[in-house]
């Protein structure tokens, strides 16, 4: 029992959730957690407001459903929702302690070797991330990360695609910039 | 040793494409979410689909009562079990004296639903499938201490700030 | 001799009557034990609940008896430890708690140091053992947030742990790494034994 999984493309299973088929939409929420999931944790940079960021949009998906104006692009415009609620849940993380927890490996605990050495770069990683700008990190991460276009992405964040283009560099120099002193410290 | 820079940036680009583990829960969570509070812009969509949502078990809160009195406070929960080939189910737990009769479920598409009001307190309780079948909810926490041989859950309703 | 048949009729009379669902000899055996409870001042309706639990599985007579002495004698062990104030929800999710290992010196302290009712914190730290976080672990962890957690917050804590299991933490380091996230009074490690936690300090 659970939630229904279904080979379906994402139209026909928005064209299902719209007839009142729920589990269809479960069927969507499970083909994109993960992918969406892995933007959220790295944007944001803790787990659980990660995740909570993606149930929210989840939800808002859902909801607004009829505003998605192309089924066939159901995931770009579900990543455009994730992006903005991204948004404001960086801001208000910015005030607060977080915990570098993320995989299964941290929370596992490094015993040593090679084990210690991923958590630290991981580490390093996270906080050299943590440094950028907020718009910085995000074009790098839809570009890079995530593979999107840059027409794509200008959709998604509404920015210029010279703009996108100038924060990706920015944030690759301040990547390569902070790593640099990490390992010197 | 002197590491192009170019080449630290991939190293981080091929770090964070790495899969990362999202908790599988969150798809029952999102359903969840999504029974409690049907869109109003449902376009014809019919309030069973809402329920139909909860495809993921575990009692939902629908209802609190405002009331200054904690001993006399009851929350409205919802329960609800997933069983497309079912002919029967019914909720049996500590607030209805075990009895199949007391709380039927209702189904529609398959998902079993019931809603009953409880006081604070851990109640331990299970689903009875087709009267015979003795089930419990893969969304709650198990009922460790089980003396009569079959799975039960637990739910509490708590008091201050719950 | 009409006296007596008087009587007995009177304590019939007196029987719960959801009790009927029991076979005579269980009956009057539960019965039996659940009017010594009574007059101890145990809440019997936890009794009752479990005696019905067992008629509607169809278990034996003797091991329902059973259940209901132990869970008496359990209600009883918690009251000890939670005082006699202590709700009847209370005592029921101390039990809960007792046989999850917890022992009567954490459900005092957790008595000490949270304000009533303490039947969610009770409960929580029952279902993270259920979920398979070591005792001293999950009572370390509910004692941590005890003081200022409500009970929303002990809910959520126990949510975030159950999720850590199923993405492949030990219990134990789940549980510590999410109390060390957010609590205020910090256990370190899951190797702390909470019978050495100081006791705060009384107004």
């Amino acid at each position: 029992m659970g939630i229904e999984r279904v080979e379906s493309s994402d139209a026909e299973l928005v064209r299902r959730v719209r007839a009142g088929d729920i589990g269809a939409y479960g069927a969507l929420v499970s083909r994109y957690r993960d992918r969406l999931g892995r933007y959220a944790v790295h944007m944001i940079g803790d787990h659980e407001d990660a995740e909570e960021a993606l149930q929210d949009s989840f939800v808002r998906a859902y909801r607004s459903l009829a505003r998605c104006y192309d089924p066939a692009r159901f995931g770009a415009w579900l990543y455009g929702i994730l992006v903005n609620r991204c948004r404001t849940t960086g801001a208000r993380a910015a005030r607060r302690h977080r915990m570098f927890v993320r995989d299964a490996d941290a929370l596992n605990g490094a015993a040593h070797g090679d084990q210690a050495d991923r958590v630290e770069w991981t580490d390093a990683i996270e906080r050299a991330l943590a440094r950028l700008a907020p718009e910085y990190r995000e074009a790098f991460l839809l570009k890079h990360v995530e593979d999107l276009e840059y027409e794509a992405i200008a959709e998604l964040t509404g920015a210029g695609v010279s703009a996108l283009k100038m924060r990706v560099k920015r944030a690759r120099e301040q990547l390569q910039l902070y790593l640099r002193e990490a390992e010197h410290v | 040793m002197f590491e192009r820079a170019d080449d630290v940036v991939e190293r981080v680009i091929q770090h964070l494409r790495r899969p990362v583990a999202i908790d599988p829960g969150l798809d029952a969570r999102v359903l969840r979410e999504i029974a409690q509070a049907p869109p109003t812009n449902r376009r014809g969509w019919p309030l069973w689909s809402a329920l139909a949502a909860a495809a993921v078990l575990g009692a939902i809160l629908i209802a609190r009562p405002w009331s200054r009195d904690e001993t006399n406070r009851s929350d409205l929960l919802q329960f609800v079990f997933v069983a497309p080939r079912a002919a029967s189910v019914s909720l049996v737990g500590d607030f209805n004296d075990w009895d199949p009769a007391r709380s039927p479920m209702q189904t529609a598409q398959g998902v079993w639903a019931t809603a009953v009001r409880l006081a604070p307190g851990r109640y331990r309780y299970a689903f009875l499938v087709n009267g015979v079948d003795w089930r419990a909810d893969p969304g709650a926490p198990t009922a460790r201490d089980d003396e009569f041989g079959t799975a039960s859950s637990v739910v509490t309703v708590g008091g201050r700030g719950s | 001799m009409i006296l007596a048949a008087l009587l007995m009729v009177v304590q019939v009379a007196a029987q719960d009557p959801r009790l009927e669902r029991l076979d005579p000899g269980t009956r009057s055996a539960v019965s039996a034990v659940v009017d010594s409870a009574r007059g101890d001042g145990l809440p019997v309706e936890p009794l009752i609940q479990r005696a019905l639990e067992g008629a509607t599985k169809g278990a034996p007579g003797a091991r329902i008896v059973a259940a209901v002495r132990r869970l008496t004698v359990d209600l009883g062990a918690a009251r000890l430890a939670l005082g006699t104030n202590a709700s009847a929800a209370e005592l029921e999710a101390g039990v809960a708690a007792l046989r999850a290992g917890a022992t009567p010196e954490i459900l005092a302290h957790l008595r000490d140091l949270r304000r009533p009712p303490l039947t969610m914190a009770l409960s929580v730290l029952a279902d993270l053992v259920a979920s398979g976080v070591p005792a001293d672990s999950a009572a370390a962890a509910v004692l941590a947030l005890a003081p200022h957690a409500r009970d929303a917050d002990l809910v959520e804590f126990r949510r975030a742990v159950e999720r850590d299991i199923a993405l492949g933490a030990p219990p134990g380091a789940a549980t510590s790494i999410r109390v060390n996230a957010g609590a205020e009074n910090v256990f370190s490690g899951t190797g702390t034994n909470p019978g050495t936690v100081p006791r705060p300090r009384r107004p």
